[in-house]
């Protein structure tokens, strides 16, 4: 079975709005990479959006992990949330708190022990490679440490479903090579990975499967494996 | 209202909660943990540890900088002080109310043309009737005399041909009789022969009665205004707690946080406002009472009465904590419920 699948999905900000997604289909398998652009305003935040059920769409069906996500109730989204791991371009850090802190959270709201919190916290500081900051204040730290810092809060309590919105917008090539080197080694150890960029020529070298949004429409789907 | 600062955001973090001894699971990365794949007992263990967490350090955050609490406290203080303090000095003035009422002194008055012998007749009857205490005869020549000597009327007195005074038989019921037993006595003695009339004073009690059935309805309304007022302030103080804190509130939700999950400190917090505000109100009413005490007794004194004014009881004191921690939890409630399903990421 696939880890998403979208069936005609549409999605309409406001009564009279322009549609922000029109027709959608698409599936993921599980474990699959692959990357989602257009340019800006083609719907790819919206998409992205609708797996977190930070919206709900406007027509169509879409699956995720099997669960058809316009069946959830309201109070069964945190549970779903905590299934989706999501990486943000503005990594969404708190600054209040290290580091270590940031990267518990969502095992804490989970209710996690704290020995079984620190052991993953340190699993995925480690993943990322940032074991030796954990002490540090994120405001501290620079774009890309904080990127990865935000990644490791994303897949600590190991999602199925990796979700990432233009993460490396921000950053030079060198910084987004590493970063998304990081996702692909999520998908060898089996996570399913969903990226939306538009840098071209980052997903150009790194030759996996590509959605093509324009104006709302999925315009292209390429399978090609590396 | 000030807003206690909310930076630390400590609430959410968890390093101290109950030890789980049961193994972590162990699974390959895909199969996707998730709350739901910790046991029920892990769960529960982990809610309670929450809980008792943000308990401990809402309310540790909240003493920590008193200054910053400090205005939300002494309103809540403030407003529960008066009704409080209202409600205690109606019920002391009950308990006056009480007193006096078991003293139902009667006035028998008798026929003018019944002799002095028929008189002491009468009174040795009343004297044998069941509620009755003690009597005592003043015959018309005494009551002239009384009135002669009380009044200064005695000029007048001397122009009237005969003495216009009745007999009277004053009759003390035992101090434990019912209000409604007096009114049976009097109708009994009123209708023994050679009885004119019973006075029994108790419309003064009356007015009294309803005068602090007044207050006390006075007393209800003013708690139900303050309370009001107690919801407002602590809502609108947990309302700027929750703007302060925005980012983090998207952040959890993001992350899988429930709506439980956030409300949960913002509740605590309201409960600590109130508890504060509650004890500092019981402290000011045994201020209230300190001042007024010793001024009360005199003034009872020289009334010629014993009485004194009690202090709040145990169970008033605990009922006033219990309000205080009440009205904060809702209003914090209150607060939450309209706000924060606005933040939503």
């Amino acid at each position: 079975m696939s880890m998403v699948r979208f069936e005609q999905v549409s999605k309409r900000y406001g009564a009279a709005g322009r549609d922000a997604l029109n027709g959608v289909s698409f599936e993921l398998d599980r474990g699959e990479l692959a990357f989602l652009t257009g340019h800006s305003g083609a719907g790819k935040s919206t998409l992205l959006k609708l797996m977190m059920m930070m919206e709900r769409p406007t027509r169509g069906q879409l699956f995720v992990d099997d669960q058809n996500l316009n069946k959830l109730r309201a109070s069964q989204v945190p549970y779903h949330r905590r299934k989706v791991g999501v990486v943000f371009q503005n990594h969404q850090l708190l600054f209040d708190r290290s580091v270590y802190d940031n990267v518990a959270l969502p095992l804490q709201i989970a209710g996690y022990s704290p020995v079984d919190c620190a052991r993953r916290v340190r699993a995925a500081l480690d993943s990322v490679g940032l074991l030796q900051l954990e002490r540090r204040n994120p405001i501290e730290l620079s774009g890309g440490e904080q990127q990865r810092v935000g990644i490791a809060r994303a897949v600590v309590n190991k999602p199925p479903l990796l979700l990432a919105d233009e993460p490396t917008g921000n950053l030079d090539p060198e910084l987004s090579a590493e970063i998304m080197d990081l996702f692909v080694r999520f998908q060898q150890v089996g996570v399913t990975v969903l990226i939306a960029t538009h840098d071209i020529a980052l997903i150009e070298r790194m030759g996996k499967r590509r959605l093509i949004l324009d104006h709302g429409r999925m315009m292209g789907d390429t399978h090609v494996s590396a | 209202m000030s807003a206690p600062e909310h930076r630390s955001g400590a609430e959410y973090t968890q390093r101290k909660v109950v030890r789980n001894d049961t193994p972590p699971p162990t699974r390959k990365p895909s199969s996707g943990a998730s709350a739901q794949n910790l046991g029920f007992t892990a769960r529960l263990i982990a809610w309670l540890g929450h809980h008792q967490l943000v308990a401990v350090e809402t309310l540790l955050k909240l003493l920590a900088k008193p200054a910053a609490s400090l205005l939300t406290w002494l309103v809540i203080a403030i407003a529960l002080t008066l009704p409080g303090g209202l409600w205690m000095a109606v019920s002391n003035l009950e308990q006056l109310s009480g007193s006096v009422q078991q003293s139902g002194r009667m006035s028998v008055y008798l026929k003018p043309e019944l002799s002095v012998t028929a008189a002491t007749t009468l009174k040795q009857r009343i004297d044998q009737l069941p509620g009755v205490a003690k009597t005592s005869l003043v015959d018309a020549d005494a009551a002239l005399a009384q009135f002669r000597e009380n009044t200064g009327l005695a000029d007048v007195l001397d122009m009237l041909d005969g003495n216009p005074l009745p007999a009277v038989i004053l009759v003390e019921p035992p101090l434990d009789l019912s209000r409604d037993a007096l009114l049976a006595l009097q109708q009994k003695l009123a209708d023994l022969a050679g009885v004119e009339s019973v006075e029994l004073d108790l419309a003064w009690l009356e007015r009294l009665n309803s005068l602090l059935a007044l207050a006390q309805r006075i007393v209800l309304i003013l708690g139900i205004l303050l309370a009001l007022a107690i919801l407002l302030v602590v809502g609108n103080t947990i309302r700027l707690a929750i703007a302060a804190r925005v980012d983090e509130i998207r952040v959890v939700k993001l992350v899988g946080g429930t709506n439980a999950y956030v409300r949960r400190p913002f509740l605590y917090t309201g409960l600590w406002y109130g508890m504060v505000g509650g004890v500092l109100s019981w402290i000011l009413l045994i201020i209230c009472w300190a001042v007024l005490h010793g001024p009360v007794a005199e003034l009872a004194s020289l009334y010629g009465s014993g009485f004194e004014l009690q202090p709040l009881s145990a169970s008033a004191a605990l009922t006033l904590l219990l309000v205080g921690m009440g009205l904060g939890w809702f209003g914090a409630w209150w607060s939450v419920s309209r706000h924060l399903d606005e933040i939503e990421p």
